[in-house]
């Protein structure tokens, strides 16, 4: 499968080169999205090769990337550039689009994340805590990240609602937060259960609590009535907001899909799928839900028959759709997150889908793929200039942009990854 | 079947004094284990001693006859490396001189009870860590302990781990023989230059004979040159010329034993490292010895059974032709819930299997034959495992001439069964010490 | 006479040939069967003698060269020949390496837990079967220092393990401890003092038998092993200011320190250049910059690399030094080829980046003479990987140790199921030096990244006339 794609790509690259050659020349008569009015923004950047990780995986070498008002208005092959842009030339970089993590703890206060007193908080907002441009924020976005879900801990059921937010390394609450809230945390297992002497301390008793939340707010929903408390919780049921769910373990992972996927129907979002609950992959994979995988990437204990079983791949192998991967951040380093994507792709999964899965795949499953997570007309200009292999360590960020600003310059700012 | 006759035996067997005389035994199978199986089986026993064994055997008149045409007979069971009965404190770590028959209690229950389990031979070891003695083989039951006794010192317990401490104990053991080696050396100088002084009187000319005679005595060792320079023992120097060698001091009699070849190891480890250990620690000490193998879960010994199998460098224990001593247990393969039988695996590399039970309890006694019949289950051949329940733990135990198999002129320990001994559904019926039902109803 | 004095002389020329140059097989050689019989006696070939070849692999000899579709040749566990069309003696043992290459075994400058037995005692403790060593050897060590041992990973055997002993002399500088500086400070006066001491008598003795000894007391004698070169000081200090301590104090007393951790070595480059430091770092450790100071501080990503170019010998060992299997990947030390990864992202180049996983770490220890690159004579330590072995999807194929195959992939359960090496014996690029991208045409922009090595320009001269199938040839 990978064989034939790769050859598909390469055929329609080939076309899309020689077609890239035809168009540079007719270029002046093709009327011009980029086209820069007098109070217009634009930069130019002509890099050895552009990777879009669009729906084709289209790659350009050379290739252009025109941002115009912070948004892309023009990706492919080399071709000549509008008057009016500042040309930026960096022949021996790959531009790839901005990472995205969505299971990240870097607001910038690591106790603001769990508030343990009740077991379900769907009332909390963690952006009350949020840092915009912290240390570690700037560190990931050296690393080439550039869009975030900010999240509670998994201390209880529901720990409230995170944050999506960019990794601009100064810049207002306003500036960063691209949407809040932006989503729930639910922690299932491995974690939330309850060691206070009250109801919870089972799995069947966390289950029991969520599930009185659950149709609280689904009855609510369909009363057309609402609380402040369970507000947001009702836009998850009525599928406005997307739910992100640590969990794990062939006993806990399972579950968690049958609650929200399976029975809730909600836009939920599996992360971790870490210990042995890739033996469940083609039953998790059958109900739809998207997974987020990290941050331990291979499992050797859990499935207890001498393999080192790269777990994404396994996922990948049931024929999971949209796969992410995560670091959780500061569990492994938020600018590793390339390399969750490297160490994946060496214990079976396959490198490009692997960039796809820190990119656009994250990007999609949690409703952000009209702005972020690929390199295409229209989108936020989060680019990421490298000297290499996006998921190769060797690879050294150059220059990152953020909505079309250079947020981090590897010359200007020395190298801080 | 006559009831004067079975009255006639009970009260024979009633009688130790009266136990001597010859008895019949008539049996469906017996397994002889050392001349394979013999159907419709005869063994007539006397003296506590089997005379004579063969195939629908005549009978003669007024020899009495246990007639079990539905019973199948094997050796008793040798179990060579347990502590059942004992139950003293180890000593300390390095305690080469201590002796389990010094420690049997002839009234110990649990002796009594596993002879119901078919063992009529155990090799008991003392406790403790490290080296902690010598071994006895003994019978289970007896008045005394002389009764009980079969052979003293029949190894030296030598526990080892892939650690400095036990290295050290094994070689502290060699330098201490080594030391007692530089004293017969000097005794035997101081000697010599005394009996020189003697012959000098009488004759100048005679003064370097001596030594001619002891080179000559040296080089003509066939042995390696390790060997030829090993001080011999105490016996052969006597032999020789009237020295009289200082005696070994409790501490490094063992080790000069060991050298000698007058007393084997039994090495004690659980995992491949120890081998290479023991081996590197043993260097080119001519010693023999036997292994006992602790069998984990997660075993990984298999890598030491056979050199070939993995080029080691050095030979591997079934290179070796040694007996290893194991638990009837399946293990893993370390990391994994793969299932493996390691007792078959050592088996076939070459090794003489002997079984232990699995916990050194009388429970441990009272399934052994049933956790041995696992390993069967698993791929062990029936003879590979009766073998190693019998013949070769008399071997280890160097009791061979004595137990072992069902042979002309060996003690008559049976026992009897009601089926093959690893059918889960066969029972222990009768067992039999030299010549004396022990356990079981029997009727003549 | 003459004649055999000839024929030797030619065969001699013969092996030098083999040797130094890449020389094919000349089938129209006037070499005469009796020439060539001379040839094979020149390897003196004899009974019991241990022989292995790997063939076809590029080898890249830790030397800077790379030799394409070349074969290494190891008589009794020693690198015996390296190069093309080689006389290999019937009784080799040989590993069809082609499509693959070859690295010198790698070299962790300090493991936890490969050894399987206590590191301050690895003759009496190590275990060559536990299966930490076996995802050591998979991960291509086959050197470790353990404590202050260096020891091969001989797999299957403890003999003669422990190559090197008692390499470091461990000291504390820290600024935490002034008390402790000092002390060490004095520690080395007296060594100092004792040794101009005792070289004055040397010089008095010739002229008085009876001048008395310099006094020994109050000389602190591993100080004093260290001022006499036989063992290595080794430093753990990260700060600034106790950097440029241990500097002053080597230069003091003339002898070179190993700094372990260094973070703040980078702003401090060429005090330790000059002083003669070397370092053993970790590229991605994290410290941040104490604000208070005016100067430059923290760790960085650079670090490595500005210390190599300010002369400062670089070896790299990852944030976890043990086998870690919980799951989080990348920072332990079965992903030892990771972290120069990360220093050449710093920018460390290539070449420097695999000697501090290879002979820099052995020459640190003194092993260097037989380990850590490939050359004649040396150990026959070698890895077999399906790509280059900085890229992240390398993986170890086999690994040899003295000659003999210690690891498998295909053989142990591990990593087999990853990627399988395809059966057929036609070469096949194995996809493992893949990037996350496919090159979509002819004379892509691939060719070359900043930072490759001089080995890597070579390859691509040689890639013609032995391996035409390079396509996607990692960089």
């Amino acid at each position: 499968m990978t064989f034939s794609r790769t050859m598909a790509n390469r055929l329609g690259a080939v076309l899309l080169a020689s077609g890239a050659l035809l168009s540079s020349c007719a270029s002046q008569h093709v009327p011009d999205l980029a086209a820069l009015g007098p109070e217009d923004e634009g930069v130019a950047i002509r890099c050895g090769r552009v990777l879009t990780v669009d729906d084709e995986d289209r790659t350009f070498a050379p290739g252009l990337i025109l941002v115009k008002n912070g948004q892309i208005a023009y990706v492919g092959a080399a071709r000549a550039v509008p008057s009016g842009y500042t040309i930026e030339e960096q022949p021996g970089m790959w531009a790839a689009p901005g990472m995205v993590e969505l299971h990240a703890h870097i607001l910038g206060s690591g106790r603001d994340i769990n508030d343990m007193v009740y077991p379900v908080n769907a009332e909390l907002r963690v952006s009350a805590g949020f840092v915009p441009g912290n240390a570690d924020i700037r560190r990931a976005c050296a690393g080439g990240v550039t869009t975030l879900y900010g999240i509670p801990g998994s201390g209880t059921s529901i720990g409230g609602f995170g944050v999506v937010f960019k990794a601009r390394t100064h810049a207002t609450y306003d500036e960063a937060v691209v949407r809040d809230p932006g989503g729930m945390k639910v922690a299932q297992s491995y974690n939330p259960e309850r060691r206070a002497g009250d109801l919870g301390a089972t799995r069947a008793g966390l289950a029991w609590i969520l599930e009185q939340y659950n149709e609280e707010a689904r009855a609510m929903n369909r009363e057309g009535t609402s609380t402040p408390a369970l507000e947001n919780l009702q836009k998850v049921h009525a599928r406005e907001l997307p739910v992100l769910i640590h969990s794990a373990g062939s006993d806990g992972y399972p579950a968690a899909a049958r609650m929200w996927q399976v029975k809730n129907g909600v836009r939920a979002v599996l992360s971790h799928g870490c210990f042995d609950a890739h033996l469940t992959a083609p039953w998790l994979v059958g109900t739809g839900v998207p997974l987020n995988v990290g941050p331990r990437e291979i499992d050797f204990v859990s499935t207890h028959d001498g393999q080192i079983t790269g777990v994404a791949a396994r996922y990948l192998a049931a024929g999971a759709k949209d796969l992410s991967l995560c670091t959780d951040s500061p569990v492994v380093p938020q600018e590793e997150l390339f390399l969750q994507g490297a160490v994946a792709a060496r214990y079976g999964a396959d490198s490009y889908t692997m960039l796809r899965a820190v990119t656009i795949a994250p990007a999609r499953v949690f409703g952000l793929a009209d702005s972020v997570g690929s390199l295409e007309v229209g989108k936020d200009a989060d680019i990421v200039l490298r000297t290499g292999d996006p998921l190769d360590p060797r690879s050294c960020v150059e220059r990152v942009y953020i909505d079309g600003r250079v947020e981090y310059d590897r010359r200007r700012d020395g190298q801080w990854f | 079947m006559l009831r004067p006759q079975t009255l006639l035996l009970g009260a024979l067997l009633a009688s130790p004094a009266l136990a001597g005389g010859p008895l019949a035994i008539r049996v469906g199978r017996a397994e002889t284990v050392s001349k394979g199986t013999i159907e419709h089986a005869v063994i007539l026993v006397e003296d506590g001693k089997i005379v004579t064994i063969g195939e629908d055997l005549p009978v003669e008149r007024g020899v009495p006859i246990l007639d079990r045409p539905e019973w199948t007979v094997i050796p008793g069971l040798v179990s060579c490396y347990t502590r059942i009965g004992m139950d003293s404190e180890g000593g300390d770590d390095m305690s080469p001189e201590q002796k389990a028959s010094d420690e049997i209690w002839p009234k110990s229950q649990d002796m009594r009870k596993v002879v119901e389990y078919g063992v009529t031979t155990l090799g008991v070891y003392p406790a403790g860590n490290g080296i902690s003695g010598q071994a006895a083989a003994i019978r289970p039951l007896g008045a005394t302990v002389d009764e009980m006794l079969l052979k003293d010192s029949v190894y030296l317990k030598i526990a080892m781990r892939s650690d400095s401490a036990s290295k050290k104990r094994v070689r502290d053991g060699f330098k201490k023989a080594d030391e007692y080696d530089e004293k017969v050396k000097k005794a035997r100088e101081k000697w010599e230059k005394e009996k020189d002084k003697k012959s000098a009187k009488k004759d100048e000319k005679k003064d370097e004979k001596p030594d001619e005679k002891k080179m000559a005595g040296v080089d003509g060792q066939d042995a390696g040159p390790e060997v030829a320079e090993e001080p011999k023992s105490s016996k052969s120097d006597k032999k020789d010329d009237g020295f009289v060698p200082p005696p070994a001091d409790d501490k490094s009699r063992a080790f000069v034993q060991l050298r000698e070849g007058t007393l084997k190891a039994v090495v004690a480890f659980n995992s491949a490292s120890d081998w290479l250990h023991w081996l590197d620690v043993l260097g080119k000490e001519p010693v023999h010895f036997d292994v006992r193998l602790v069998l984990n879960l997660d075993c990984d010994l298999y890598y030491v059974f056979k050199k070939s199998e993995y080029d080691l460098e050095d030979d591997a224990i079934a290179d070796r032709k040694i007996h290893a001593i194991v638990d009837p247990v399946l293990t893993f393969t370390p990391n994994t819930r793969r299932v493996r039988n390691l007792p078959m695996e050592l088996a076939r590399a070459g090794a003489k299997v002997c079984f232990t039970p699995r916990v050194d309890e009388l429970r441990g006694y009272k399934d052994w034959l049933a956790n041995v019949a696992e390993l069967v289950a698993a791929g062990m051949t029936h003879d590979t495992a009766l073998r190693a329940l019998t013949l070769n733990p008399a071997e280890m135990l160097g009791v061979e001439d004595r137990v072992g198999s069902i042979e002309k002129g060996k003690d008559a320990n049976f026992v009897f069964l009601d089926g093959d001994p690893f059918e889960a559904t066969t029972r222990i019926q009768a067992v039999m010490l030299d010549g004396r039902i022990v356990f079981g109803e029997v009727d003549l | 006479m003459i004649r055999l004095d000839i024929t030797r002389w030619l065969a001699f020329a013969l092996t030098f040939a083999a040797v130094a140059l890449p020389i094919r097989a000349q089938e129209g050689e006037p070499a005469g069967e009796g020439e060539k019989k001379d040839v094979e006696s020149a390897d003196a070939e004899k009974e019991g003698d241990r022989w292995f070849a790997i063939e076809n692999g590029d080898i890249y000899t830790g030397t800077g060269e790379v030799l394409r579709g070349a074969t290494l040749l190891s008589k009794n566990g020693k690198i015996h020949k390296i190069g093309y069309d080689l006389y290999i003696p019937p009784a080799t043992k040989t590993l069809d390496a082609r499509g693959y290459r070859l690295y010198p075994g790698l070299v962790a400058i300090s493991s936890q837990g490969l050894l399987g037995g206590s590191n301050s005692d690895p003759a009496d403790t190590i275990d060559p079967f536990n299966f930490r060593m076996i995802l050591g050897l998979a991960t291509g060590i086959t050197t470790t220092g353990a404590g202050s041992s260096a020891v091969k990973l001989k797999r299957f055997s403890i003999k003669d393990a422990v190559i090197n002993e008692k390499l470091f002399a461990s000291f504390s500088w820290s600024g935490n401890n002034p008390r402790a500086k000092s002390d060490l400070r004095d520690k080395f006066a007296s060594a100092a003092k004792y040794q101009r001491d005792y070289r004055a008598w040397q010089v008095k003795l010739k002229e008085d038998k009876t001048a008395p000894e310099p006094s020994k007391r109050g000389v602190d004698n591993t100080v004093l092993s260290v001022l006499q070169g036989e063992q290595t000081a080794k430093f753990n200090a990260n700060d600034r200011d106790d950097l440029l301590g241990i500097a002053r104090l080597a230069q003091q007393y003339g002898f070179r320190p190993v700094i372990e951790g260094c973070q703040e070595g980078w702003t401090v480059a060429s005090e330790l250049g000059r002083a003669g430091a070397r370092v053993i770092v970790t590229p991605r450790d994290r410290r941040s910059k104490d604000e208070r100071q005016a100067s430059d501080g923290g760790a960085s990503i650079e670090n490595a690399a500005i210390l190599y170019k300010a002369g400062v010998p670089v070896v790299i060992t990852p944030a976890s030094e043990g086998v870690d299997l919980g799951g989080l990947v990348g920072s332990d030390i079965m992903h030892l080829p990771f972290e120069p990864g990360f220093a050449v992202r710093g920018g460390l180049p290539e070449r420097a980046a695999l000697d501090s996983i290879t002979i820099e770490p052995a020459r640190r220890m003194g092993v260097s003479p037989r380990v850590g690159s490939h050359e004649i004579g040396k150990d026959c330590d070698v890895i077999v990987t399906d790509g280059d072995v900085l890229h992240y999807k390398t993986f170890v194929q086999w690994t040899v140790i003295d000659g003999k195959i210690v690891y498998d992939k295909e053989k142990e359960l591990y990593f087999a199921h990853i990627r399988p090496r395809p059966e057929a014996v036609a070469p096949k690029k194995i996809d493992a030096g893949e990037t996350a991208v496919k090159p979509e045409t002819e004379g892509d922009v691939e060719a070359k990244k900043e930072g490759e090595s001089d080995a890597e320009k070579k390859e691509d001269v040689k890639k013609d006339d032995v391996k035409p199938d390079d396509e996607g040839d990692p960089k």
